[in-house]
């Protein structure tokens, strides 16, 4: 019998970075917050100091910032006729659990969605014609478009003190930034982190063939920083620990450097860490959800915690299942197409090269993210897909081929070890360039989520089954953007390249890209979507889903720039109209 | 020789220049650099000690920070030539310290946050 608890105004399930933003928002406007986190609380000055920090065995190879899948994980298969079977140890992709999320680990690629992307459906049916898109391909228009999302994109900017060249400043095109960007009502916060020899290389040889490089847009400060919630940043110090590590240098940015200073001051707030939400309480006639139910993970005492506004702020996955274990929401059907909870599992279709240029010295031990040159030529609608045989695209980038101690790429039939493994490592590893590709992924019917029928978590719920697979428009996409990609390579005149495609069947191994989207998506009609445009429940109105999981599919670029736009957005439409007026936001 | 003769004046100049020349403002500015570990004003951080009041401290002495061993056993007290030396390369003045930052390149620079370091209380 769980343990009822005092009510309180709002309850997030989940830290990471929209927890934190909307549990900040709300407190700011006079709300109880109640953060719960399953993970363990972690804090830079306790958890992220040097020389522990740079531990690339803990942190890169053991993985201690994922989720733990010895308590929960999901079950996989590739269609929808096989036996999907548990993952137990992560690898394609590395959702990260305890306070800060995955956006602790994160590489910190900051990204805007084009325009048209908020209305793809739309636009390619007015540019090819609506018999050009495929009837299996399940994309849609999102309920929102850029221009409303802006001012939360930068307001988002501004809070992680990303670094960038804007492109298009107020409609009006900027040499040196990404020409072919929504308009930016500012300039990034903070000039580019510097660029690396390989992508300058990069840029040069793009420019030659006509394509527009500009430095990778990323919340890494250059400079000492002072965000929108007061708190200071540093600069970066190209130390090359960024991806599934912390920042020493409090320049990479995270929900915990942030916004979590802010939070710990607020006695409107209350974080709760181990503490696993299994279910939330639903009431369906009334269209409204109690509150939630909980696990303390170091009791395994179980607590009732109603609260006025529930708010799912956790991983792709756990926002899905929540839904799915409480009954909210019409299950999808992949046999009949009906039915719309875990509907459109989208992934990031990534694919690239590596090129060494002998007795060139890159200087491969100092790194950031960050130091990436891109061109944006070949994405979403910014080429002409006519002829083509698929939609979509993504951006390219280079920059050194990092990892400290991992990374260390030698041409294709260098020797796997001995003596002649290590004379190739001397002679190529400070001259290795690493090039991706960062692949859109069209939703497609037969990629989704449902609950697993055999397997369950620690606490006895079923574990989410992921039925995915890389389909024929997105593996065309990749091989010609690869071609595409290919031909700058060339021009750079390497000693070796290869390129590296995606195998025909996805594979839980090796990492690929921890971009998962969709299973809650956003739109127009309860019909078509889980969520309204506010990422408000069209079941439950006091139900706020936050995160890639309304994503209706996935573009050419990194989802969180995006989820903290979004996270701001139905934030202010949560403060602004629905705590004077609690009811549907739009109306069915 | 000639050149020596001019190293040497510089060198003479530069100890003799008193603290109270170094630029304060300018210190504040520089450190913005030291504020995202520090805190604004010295405050504390959330990765670095508070500084108020670090002339004249024990290095290593506060309770609430978990201090390098290195910095544990330095044995030194603050002073402004200590301070500068630290700033300046921490790593040369107290080998293994664990704060993550590679030293001032100007030594004009490190004066003056040192200076500025002094008006913190």
């Amino acid at each position: 019998m769980a343990t009822k608890l005092k009510e309180v105004d709002a309850v997030m399930v989940g830290m990471g970075w929209t927890g934190a933003i909307m549990a900040r928002e709300l407190t700011k406007a006079g709300l109880t917050v109640v953060g719960l986190e399953r993970g363990v609380d972690r804090t830079p000055g306790e958890d992220f100091t040097l020389p522990g920090v740079r531990d690339e065995l803990r942190y890169v190879q053991r993985l201690e910032l994922m989720q733990d899948n010895s308590t929960d994980t999901i079950t996989f298969r590739n269609a929808p006729a096989e036996t999907a079977l548990p993952i137990r140890r992560f690898g394609a992709f590395l959702p990260g659990e305890g306070v800060g999320g995955s956006g602790i680990h994160w590489g910190g690629l900051h990204w805007r969605f084009l325009p048209t992307d908020f209305r793809i459906r739309s636009a390619l049916a007015e540019r090819y014609g609506k018999q050009a898109i495929p009837d299996d391909m399940t994309i849609q228009d999102w309920p929102v478009s850029y221009e409303e999302l802006e001012t939360h994109y930068d307001r988002f900017d501004k809070l992680c003190g990303v670094s960038g060249k804007a492109g298009n400043l107020r409609g009006k095109i900027v040499d040196g930034g990404n020409p072919f960007e929504g308009p930016r009502s500012d300039e990034y916060p903070n000039q580019p982190i510097k660029s690396s020899t390989p992508g300058l290389m990069f840029g040069e040889a793009a420019r030659g063939l006509g394509y527009h490089p500009f430095p990778i847009p990323i919340s890494i400060s250059s400079a000492p920083y002072t965000n929108v919630e007061g708190l200071p940043l540093g600069s970066c110090e190209y130390c090359g620990f960024c991806n599934r590590t912390a920042c020493e240098a409090n320049a990479k940015a995270s929900s915990i450097t942030t916004v979590m200073p802010a939070l710990r001051a607020d006695p409107k707030f209350e974080l709760r860490a181990r503490s696993f939400v299994t279910r939330l309480i639903y009431d369906k006639a009334a269209k409204k959800v109690q509150g939630v139910v909980y696990t303390d993970l170091r009791t395994g005492e179980e607590y009732e915690q109603p609260a006025g506004v529930v708010v799912l702020s956790a991983f792709v996955f756990g926002n899905t299942q929540m839904l799915l274990l409480s009954g909210i929401g019409e299950p999808y059907d992949h046999a009949t197409g009906k039915g719309i909870v875990g509907k459109n599992y989208a992934y990031q279709f990534e694919a690239g090269a590596t090129a060494w240029f002998e007795n060139r010295e890159f200087n491969v031990f100092m790194d950031s993210p960050g130091m990436s040159v891109c061109i944006d030529d070949f994405n979403g609608e910014n080429f002409d897909h006519g002829g083509l045989g698929f939609f979509g695209g993504g951006y390219f980038t280079c920059s050194n081929a990092s990892g400290v101690i991992g990374g260390r790429p030698l041409p294709h039939g260098s020797p796997r070890w001995g003596a002649g493994w290590k004379q190739a490592t001397a002679k190529w590893y400070n001259s290795a360039a690493r090039f991706n590709t960062q692949g859109s992924v069209y939703s497609h019917r037969d990629n989704y989520l449902d609950l697993d029928p055999t397997y369950r978590d620690a606490l006895g719920r079923p574990l989410v089954r992921l039925t995915y697979n890389g389909t024929e428009n997105d593996h065309k996409m990749s091989r010609y953007v690869v071609s595409k990609l290919e031909g700058i390579i060339k021009a750079m005149n390497p000693t070796h390249y290869e390129t590296h495609l995606r195998p025909r069947n996805f594979t839980v191994v090796p990492y690929q890209s921890t971009h998962n989207t969709g299973g809650t998506i956003m739109g127009a009609d309860p019909k078509s979507s889980v969520v309204n445009r506010y990422l408000q429940s069209w079941d439950a109105h006091n139900l706020f889903v936050q995160g890639a999981s309304v994503f209706p599919q996935q573009h050419g670029y990194n989802p969180t720039g995006t989820v903290g736009a979004l996270a701001y957005w139905s934030a202010k439409a949560i403060t602004t109209q629905y705590l004077k007026n609690p009811g549907p936001l739009v109306h069915a | 020789m000639h050149c020596r003769f001019l190293w040497a004046g510089l060198l003479v100049l530069s100890l003799a220049t008193p603290a109270a020349a170094a630029d304060q403002a300018h210190g504040k500015q520089l450190y913005q650099a030291c504020a995202a570990c520090h805190g604004a004003e010295g405050k504390g951080g959330s990765l670095g000690p508070n500084l108020a009041g670090v002339v004249g401290r024990k290095a290593g002495s506060l309770d609430d920070f978990r201090y390098s061993n290195a910095m544990k056993r330095s044995d030194l007290v603050w002073d402004d030539g200590n301070l500068r030396d630290y700033v300046t390369n921490p790593q040369a003045k107290i080998k293994g310290n664990r704060m993550p930052f590679s030293g001032v390149a100007n030594p004009g620079d490190a004066d003056d946050i040192v200076a500025y370091l002094k008006t913190l209380k």
